[in-house]
């Protein structure tokens, strides 16, 4: 058997033992060999001979050492002379020989290999990093050091070796290499460090979670807290989650909560050490965040979702494990009180969850006790910590930097204002105290949340704290924009205008926004409670907010698109803040336009109230138009001109005047018999001769029957009534006026009421022409027939006329200036009556009846302004009995011929004592010329009129 | 005799720089044990010397050394001792330094010096060695733990690290065939082996493919320890040699149960098999311990009770099905009969063979099993 054996035997035996002699010669020294050479025996053995692996492990050390010292010194002669000298060309293959053999192994055989492989390079690495840290470069950085070490070829290599290990050992053993990997970098720490976050940022997932792991079980070895913080291994893990939270920042939350989870998750079936592992989780966990502020902000972020509390009622069982483990409950709240001020994301969290703790009722335990503890310590930990940040902001006023909670509060504003609407008074309170906290150095910070609240509460507490808020001591009073404008609300206000404007113009059509209507309901509210004398309202912030911002209120008041139930709030605003106000003008100065704003707002708002349904609404509404209404024109007189032209205007002139009986005739015409003569007539003169008869008539179409006469949807006697009635108020109080000795109110004054004819004539009257006082030659009503008819049209269609005229009657003289209108309809009757000829009450009673009643309505009117003396004031009485002509001849002779010869102007009256102008009968007893007629067509009927004529020309001349 | 005075010898090595002094203590210890009429204080002189000069123990003042041996020196006391004891024809005296450097109470620590030298001389064959190993291991026992730690570095360097080195490792049976036969009874403990602590581990494909070529190309190997006499230094009480085939055995049998079902363990159990039969017949026997053979009974047992918790059945008929319906068992079950089949049949079992045949009517029922047990009580 032997000698077959000899053969193969001395071939490869005599190769290998020449290898290994030559290796072992090489390496100590006591043969001369290049290193290449010396390489190849060694990778040579490496393959054939595996006894020799630690040997040639340590060989490579070597040569790798040398490879890094050479690149170092190399770099320092470049930092020296500024030229790198040209690297070595026998390092690189040497090293790119082995590097491919370790991959080969690696590659074909990694279960066996890596494991060897990657120890042996873990520590080299970690002995090169630290042998050459101080050497060729200031490591500032854990990316500057990377770049270093990665243009370095052996530790490159390294490098590369060891994460395909690693990527083999990955899968299964894990445990095994993290720990070495740890290892080596507490051992090699800090400058390790490069290599833990290239490795991490190639298997994030493992690395991490493996790395929490192992610093738990490290942790798990420390008895007290103290021990904890020193060990080097927890900085270590620290450090190289560091590193990790820039480009891994998820995976390790994921990991972090996957821990966290898991501590404190039921098992039927764990040891002692997984027991004593899961009770050392939260302040492992404490510890990290303690140590690295970017752990921290990644436990924070999402710190709802995951301390729910039933986690909490669940974690409660730890706490004395806890407290037992930091020495004392007082300083694991110590701990819990720092970390939590320097929180940097999801402080509010926090904060909510502290208060959701103190309410024990979401607790989801039945034990007393236990949510007794739990609401006191998180009561605790709040005024604490509450207490802490006040303390700072107090303390340094300029640059609260350092409180970093404060700034998490700046950037989470938004969910500070969420708790702010909480219904709990806790959560309220504290946010408005954060609020508070923010606000002190910004101001702009504070409007905003104001801004908020006051948009969005619903109820007074919310708005309490509004005004608590606004005046609380660390509110500085001092700074820009308080000082700027009328105080922060002022800029509330101006924000919230600003939003409901932008929103209002871009909406198309009214809707209801019930956003900007809590927003006015709001402001109503704090206005009431102004001028209820509320204490801290005082200086009267709301008042000055609203004054500040009086012109865009005011324009939005009268804006088009405001729905009614916001008109309502702003008219009870406005009502309440009482402005301009006749006693106290020089307080505030408002601009006129903001005025004129305002009362054209309010005399739509008028128009809107007779819309109204809700009778309540309906009235409170005009009672504050009377009272808007009254002290704007009290204020101006251009608001008065103003005021009464626009509701003149809009009642006699748009679809208001339906409000008013008039008739909507416009709006309902009816399609078929839209034909017009005028129309008809036109085209024919263009086209066919005279001869070709039309079908169209005035009466109506040949063909279709007679012209039915317009329907319409009239409202109900009493609304009319009550509408009119109304505006006339309305009218009244426009006219009010201050007396000027002792600047009292007045009902009206006569001006005004002038001021009211004057405007009528001007609308009524189409005609610039003979709008004078004086009547004409009857003959002359020829000239002016057109514009008498149309006069004549708008009384029959606008009821409201005639009250108009009525109230201008009553004060005397002014209805003088109504001369015109008078006139007009005196003419139109005249002619009317001549035409209707012989034709009685019995042939057209409706025609009959209309003309009858508008003649006794013009007489009635004129009656009262005292136009027409005694007797002809009689007449209206007595004209329902007489015959046609008799009319004519009454209202020709006696009406017409006495007005024309008596002008009526203000002259006519006289002024008595108590300042009442009016005509003395007595002295103004017509002529003869002007009674005859009357009296001898009266004694013709004195069967009818016998009880008048004696009233007319028997006991008046004797009353004399 | 003053060649052999202690402070002397360590004098002069110690002028020696490391590895001729530990060449030179060699030498000295080779004379100093091999002396017609070694005596204790020369004996006690060699451990000195060792201790000192060869592993760099203690330092010359006795004191233990806290530095140990770098790898690379390490490297070169094996090329050392490999250049030595390949030089020492004489099996005794080879034997007898090779025993006194790696037995006794320093054995552990040197465990790793002997892996090395034992590997080399299996990389660069040389038969001397692997003679000497063979011949420690022996004497130690071939399932002690020295041993068991030599076999185990031995796999992980030729079987785990280097599963391509099959030149190197076919000419280790022909050229040590005591060394080969000791290893396989060695590494049969590591495999299939019923330990406390973690699950069974299974044989590296490679070292089951070698065994298996190495037994079935040489059928005398299993038994090559127990055939060749170790050369002994005068005085030593020579141990019996455990063959391989109880523990080879056994991996063949358990494997169907344990769903190793490469075909290997049946190429395996063949060679075995023809092994047994080529066992010389022997008075009385000794190549096979009863007790050995049937240390499978508790895992075949163990998987029964598995398979019928996990069916739940608890109608004996319905059990008895089952059993005989699941071919894993009857695989195992029929590789174990066949086997004590073979090694009744070639009379080479010793110990108690009755109370071996009684524990195999525990398990579950076999045809061949049956036969077996049965055509072994009609015999008695």
């Amino acid at each position: 058997m032997l000698p077959q054996a000899t053969g193969l035997r001395n071939l490869s035996q005599q190769n290998l033992l020449q290898e290994l002699r030559l290796f072992i010669g090489g390496t100590s020294k006591t043969i001369k060999c290049n290193s290449l050479e010396l390489t190849k025996t060694a990778l040579s053995l490496l393959k054939q001979l595996p006894p020799c692996r630690e040997a040639v492990f340590e060989y490579f050390h070597v040569v790798f050492d040398n490879a890094t010292l050479n690149y170092v010194t190399r770099l320092e002669k470049e930092i020296a002379t500024g030229q790198m000298p040209p690297a070595s060309e026998d390092d690189e293959t040497t090293i790119s020989e082995i590097h491919s053999v370790l991959c080969n192994f690696i590659s074909t055989n990694a279960e066996a290999w890596a494991p060897i492989i990657s120890t042996w390079s873990l520590e080299l690495l970690g002995e090169l990093s630290t042998r050459y840290a101080g050497r060729a470069h200031v490591s500032t950085g854990v990316n500057e050091t990377l770049q270093l070490w990665m243009s370095c070829i052996s530790t490159r290599t390294l490098i590369d070796v060891t994460t395909q290990c690693l990527s083999c050992l990955m899968n299964s053993d894990t445990e095994a290499c993290i720990s070495a990997l740890l290892d080596t970098s507490v051992k090699h720490s800090p400058n390790f460090d490069w290599v833990v976050a290239h490795v991490g940022s190639c298997f994030p997932n493992t690395v991490i979670t493996r790395v929490l792991s192992c610093g738990l079980k490290d942790f798990c070895q420390n008895k007290s807290y103290e021990q904890g913080c020193d060990s080097p291994k927890l900085k270590s893990v620290v450090g190289i989650l560091g590193h990790l939270a820039g480009g891994h920042c998820n995976d390790i939350r994921t990991a972090l909560l996957d821990l966290f989870n898991w501590s404190h998750k039921h098992m039927l079936f764990q040891d002692d050490s997984t027991k004593s592992q899961k009770k050392a989780t939260v302040p492992f966990l404490l510890q990290l965040a303690y140590l690295s502020p970017t752990l921290f902000s990644t436990i924070c972020k999402d710190i709802k979702k995951t301390l729910t509390l039933d986690v909490i009622v669940e974690l409660y069982n730890y706490t004395d494990d806890w407290c037992k483990y930091f020495g004392s409950s007082e300083s694991l709240q110590t701990l819990l009180v720092n970390l939590i001020l320097k929180c940097d994301v999801g402080a509010v969290q926090i904060i909510n969850l502290l208060m959701d703790c103190i309410q024990t009722d979401k607790l989801a335990t039945d034990d007393e006790c236990v949510k007794r503890n739990i609401r006191d310590t998180s009561r605790e930990i709040l005024e604490l910590v509450l207490h802490e940040v006040d303390s700072a902001v107090r303390v340094q006023s300029q640059q609260n930097e350092s409180v970093h909670i404060l700034q998490c509060f700046v950037r989470e504003i938004l969910d500070v204002h969420e708790l702010l609407l909480s219904p709990d008074k806790v959560k309220y309170q504290t946010a408005a105290q954060i609020v508070t906290f923010v606000g002190h150095t910004n101001p702009y910070l504070l409007i905003n949340s104001i801004t908020f609240l006051f948009e969005n509460s619903k109820t007074d507490e919310q708005l309490v704290l509004i005004v608590k808020i606004l005046f609380n001591e660390l509110i500085d009073k001092t700074l820009q924009p308080y000082a700027d404008k009328k105080g922060h609300f002022a800029m509330v206000l101006e924000q919230v205008l600003s939003k409901v404007n932008t929103r209002i113009n871009l909406a198309k059509e009214i809707e209801d926004d019930i956003d900007s209507m809590l927003v006015w309901k709001n402001l109503l509210i704090l206005l009431q409670w102004e001028k209820g004398e509320v204490f801290l309202l005082k200086s009267k912030i709301i008042s000055r907010a609203i004054h500040a911002n009086f012109i865009s209120l005011t324009r939005l008041f009268r804006s088009e698109k405001l729905p009614s139930s916001t008109l309502h709030v702003f008219a009870e605003l406005f009502e309440i803040f009482g402005i301009p106000s006749h006693v106290d003008h020089e307080s505030y100065r408002i601009p006129i336009k903001a005025l004129l704003d305002c009362s054209i707002a309010v005399v739509k708002y008028f128009f809107v109230c007779c819309n109204e349904q809700d009778e309540i609404v309906k009235h409170n509404g005009w009672r504050r138009v009377r009272t808007i209404l009254k002290r704007l024109c009290l204020h101006s007189k251009a608001v008065r001109v103003l005021t009464l032209r626009e509701l003149l205007e809009k009642s006699l002139y748009t679809k208001n005047s339906v409000l008013f009986g008039a008739k909507n005739t416009k709006l309902e015409k009816n399609v078929e018999f839209d034909k017009s003569v005028l129309e008809q007539n036109k085209r024919m003169s263009k086209t066919i001769p005279l001869t070709k008869h039309s079908s169209v008539f005035n009466g109506g179409i040949i063909g279709t029957g007679k012209r039915m006469p317009a329907t319409h949807e009239a409202l109900s006697q009493d609304v009319v009534a009550e509408n009119t009635d109304q505006l006339l108020n309305t009218i009244k109080a426009c006219c009010a006026t201050l007396t000027e000795a002792d600047a009292k109110v007045l009902d009206v004054s006569l001006d005004n009421v002038t001021l009211v004819s004057l405007l009528l004539v001007q609308f009524v009257s189409p005609d610039v022409m003979y709008n004078g006082l004086p009547w004409p030659e009857e003959e002359f009503a020829k000239v002016t027939i057109e514009r008498d008819l149309y006069i004549r049209r708008l009384f029959n269609n606008n009821p409201v006329m005639w009250e108009l005229l009525s109230f201008i009657a009553v004060y005397r003289p002014t209805l003088c200036y109504c001369s015109v209108l008078l006139r007009a309809l005196t003419a139109t009757l005249i002619h009317q009556w001549n035409s209707m000829g012989n034709q009685s009450k019995s042939t057209d009673t409706g025609n009959y009846n209309s003309l009858m009643d508008t003649t006794v309505k013009v007489l009635d009117v004129m009656a009262l302004g005292q136009l027409l003396p005694p007797p002809l004031s009689g007449i209206r009485d007595v004209i329902l009995y007489l015959k046609n002509s008799e009319i004519v001849q009454i209202l020709r002779n006696c009406v017409w011929n006495y007005m024309r010869d008596n002008v009526p102007s203000p002259a006519l009256f006289t002024c008595d004592s108590a300042g009442v102008y009016w005509r003395d009968p007595s002295h103004s007893k017509p002529l003869e010329m002007y009674t005859s007629t009357l009296r001898l067509i009266m004694q013709k009927n004195i069967k009818t009129v016998g009880q008048s004529y004696c009233q007319m020309f028997v006991i008046m001349p004797h009353s004399n | 005799m003053s060649q052999f005075s202690g402070p002397e010898i360590k004098h002069t090595l110690r002028k020696l720089e490391f590895p001729v002094c530990s060449k030179e203590a060699l030498l000295k210890i080779g004379q100093l044990t091999c002396g017609r009429v070694p005596s204790i204080k020369h004996m006690d002189l060699a451990l000195d010397l060792m201790a000192e000069f060869i592993f760099h123990e203690v330092d010359r003042r006795g004191n233990k050394r806290t530095l140990p041996l770098t790898t690379m020196q390490e490297i070169q006391l094996v090329e050392v001792l490999y250049d030595y004891f390949n030089s020492v024809n004489n099996d005794t005296a080879r034997n007898s330094v090779f025993l006194s450097l790696f037995s006794g109470t320093t054995a552990i620590i040197r465990s790793g010096i002997l892996s090395k030298l034992v590997s080399m001389a299996i990389g660069i064959p040389s038969h001397f060695i692997l003679i000497s190993a063979s011949t420690l291991m022996q004497q130690l026992g071939n399932t002690s733990p020295n041993s068991y730690r030599l076999a185990n570095a031995l796999v992980k360097d030729y079987f785990v690290l280097m599963p391509n080195s099959s030149k190197q490792l076919h000419l280790v049976p022909r050229l040590a065939p005591q060394f080969a036969s000791n290893f396989l009874t060695a590494v049969a403990d590591i495999y299939f082996a019923d330990v406390k602590k973690g699950p069974l581990i299974f044989p590296p494909a490679t070292l089951l493919e070698t065994i298996t070529d190495w037994v079935s190309e040489n059928t005398q190997l299993c038994v090559a320890a127990q055939q060749t006499q170790s050369a002994l230094p005068p005085g030593a009480i020579a141990m019996e040699a455990t063959t391989p085939f109880a523990g080879l055995l056994k991996w063949c049998i358990l494997a169907p149960i344990y769903r190793q079902t490469s075909e290997i363990y049946g190429k395996l159990h063949l060679g075995l098999i023809e092994n047994m039969l080529e066992i010389p017949h022997s008075n009385p026997p000794r190549a096979i311990f009863a007790q050995h053979l049937i240390i499978s009974i508790g895992n075949i047992c163990r998987y029964a009770v598995d398979l019928q918790n996990r069916s739940r059945k608890s109608d004996p008929t319905e059990r008895q099905k089952m059993f005989l319906e699941d071919t894993a068992l009857h695989l195992c079950l029929d590789r174990f009969a066949q086997a004590i089949q073979i090694a009744l049949s070639v009379n080479c079992v010793y110990g108690n063979i009755g109370d071996m045949i009684n524990q195999l009517k525990q398990l579950p029922f076999n045809k061949l099993m049956a036969i077996v047990i049965n055509s072994y009580k009609n015999k008695t």
